[in-house]
């Protein structure tokens, strides 16, 4: 922003304490950017500043979408996005006879939540029953919903790709040992190339959700498909930034700015 | 005579107790724990002795206690209620006592839980320590399922999953036996018929009578000796090689699923025994 000659402001969300009836922030920003951390708090802030006329990047749809599992899958799905199976049921009784229909192994996700975090691999029918119990105990309304997709058996990787607007900024591979592949819990960053065919899903995939600056997750099937695995709205970039030659701030930056004049 | 029954609910069990005392001419009252309040120094006044038949362990747990300590005798005691509550002090208590019991480690964090359990091999439970009717217990059968339990349990937290409870699991006969142990006799036993691993009656096994040999005898008197003696449930597991081992004590076990099978009033059993409590000289009361 700086370098761009952007005057600025940085926000602290935990600072704010937006007035609904104010209509508006007092400093008149022309846009505000959001990197909360918190899903839920950027998810009403966007609302706020959006419903108050406020540009935002992204928008409150697009943090909406993303930030829940359930609402990604069907906006893929709906835009003909090739992903992993998914089935969702409400109760454990109802996820156990989903499961033991879908056969193991799959995956439990919280329908909201990032990291990683609490996501369940299911091999046999003794995880299913003790994973759901817990589920139902931890309870609120994230575990009270049960999202059970196939397992997709990766490489040992997969592909994360950060889309800015109509542009594929850069793909990378996340390898780890482990199923789960968050760089966060130790997944490993390693220069991916940028085919056609995930350039071409990376859009499809965040044009699905609504489009602005997305990352978006793509696992390899045994098959040699590409399935768009979760779609992130606030995207973490500084594993990315030691495998990747491109200033990847700065290509948000003018899209940030390409859309204050939109 | 007077006996007073702490109770949450009057279930078939208090039902059953409050006619075996009828049938026996014995004065009773129900005393509700939703509704009594205790004080430090009081306790309850006009009982020979009162049955704690709570639902939930800690009222059982503090009533016995506060009861207890202000000479009222209770049955079961406070220490049998506090030790077979608990799953980490009833396996150690059965340690401690020679009772042979399956293999059993404790870890305070989900790292350390995740390393033992790979060291002990799969499949093990977790189980958590408080906790009746089979609730929340989990077979692991692999690395996957550890580590997403032990996250479950570490993110529920509080003091029930913050101990890690790791014990070996012991393939059973699609059965276990339930035996019941009053004073220092072995008055029960029942098979719990189950295809499931998880073989409590509240989750759906199936009772059928199972006979007093004097290996189950002598392995439930000692189990309930080892956690204070009083009215107690054991439960026996019976491992490929034959040994029988005992993985929990149960001190307000249900029991209306096991009278028909055995045949045995085990209602009026607990009942005079806990007249026997009340007519005890004081000083044979341990």
């Amino acid at each position: 922003m700086q370098e761009r000659g952007v005057d600025y402001d940085r926000l602290d969300e935990r600072d704010l304490a937006l007035r609904l009836q104010a209509n508006g922030l007092a400093e008149g920003y022309d846009l505000i950017w959001c990197r909360a951390i918190s899903h839920s708090q950027a998810a009403y802030a966007l609302s706020i500043l959006n419903g108050w006329g406020i540009k935002t990047v992204n928008s409150d749809q697009v943090v909406n979408t993303c930030g829940d599992k359930v609402l990604t899958s069907m906006a893929l799905i709906q835009h003909g996005v090739p992903t992993p199976r998914t089935v969702v049921a409400f109760s454990v009784e109802a996820a156990l006879q989903a499961i033991e229909e879908m056969g193991y192994p799959l995956v439990l996700k919280p329908a909201v939540g990032s990291w990683g975090r609490l996501l369940s691999k299911v091999n046999d029918r003794d995880t299913a029953e003790a994973v759901l119990k817990h589920k139902a105990t931890l309870g609120g309304p994230v575990h009270s919903v049960f999202y059970i997709q196939e397992y997709v058996d990766k490489p040992s990787r997969d592909i994360r790709t950060l889309v800015v607007g109509d542009e594929v900024v850069y793909a990378m591979y996340r390898r780890s040992d482990h199923w789960i592949t968050n760089t966060a819990r130790g997944g490993e960053a390693l220069s991916c190339p940028l085919s056609p065919e995930i350039r071409e899903l990376s859009l499809a995939a965040a044009h699905a959700v609504g489009g602005g600056i997305l990352a978006v997750d793509l696992l390899e099937t045994a098959g040699g498909h590409l399935l768009v695995n979760e779609v992130n709205h606030t995207p973490e970039f500084h594993g990315a930034a030691k495998v990747v030659d491109v200033d990847i701030a700065g290509k948000m930056a003018d899209y940030v700015l390409q859309m204050v004049d939109w | 005579m007077r006996v007073g029954v702490l109770c949450s609910r009057v279930r078939v069990e208090e039902k059953l107790i409050f006619q075996a005392l009828q049938d026996r001419g014995v004065d009773s009252e129900r005393i509700d724990d939703e509704a009594i309040t205790l004080d430090l120094t009081g306790g309850l006044d006009g009982y020979d002795v009162v049955l704690i038949r709570c639902l939930s362990h800690s009222r059982a747990l503090y009533a016995s206690k506060l009861l207890g300590e202000n000479g009222q005798r209770t049955v079961n005691t406070y220490e049998v209620i506090a030790t077979s509550g608990d799953k980490l002090l009833t396996s150690l208590a059965l340690a401690k006592r020679g009772v042979p019991t399956p293999r059993t480690r404790v870890a305070f964090t989900a790292q350390s839980a995740l390393e033992t359990i790979e060291q002990m091999g799969y499949p093990v439970v977790l189980k958590p320590l408080n906790g009746s009717w089979g609730r929340l217990l989990a077979k692991i059968n692999d690395r996957d399922a550890a580590e997403t339990i032990l996250e479950h349990k570490h993110t529920l937290g509080g003091y029930p999953h913050s101990i890690f409870y790791i014990q070996e699991y012991i393939e059973k006969p699609g059965r276990d036996i339930r035996s019941f142990v009053v004073g220092d006799e072995t008055i029960a036993a029942i098979y719990r018929n189950s295809p499931h691993w998880i073989t409590n009656t509240a989750r759906g096994a199936e009772a059928s009578n199972c006979p007093i040999t004097p290996q189950i005898d002598r392995l439930s008197r000692a189990a309930a000796e080892a956690v204070g003696g009083g009215v107690v449930a054991v439960d026996i597991l019976e491992a490929p090689d034959g040994r029988l081992l005992v993985s929990e004590v149960n001190h307000t076990a249900e029991f209306r699923n096991s009278i028909a099978p055995t045949g045995v009033d085990i209602p009026g059993r607990i009942v005079d025994y806990a007249l026997e409590v009340a007519a005890m000289e004081p000083g044979r009361l341990s």
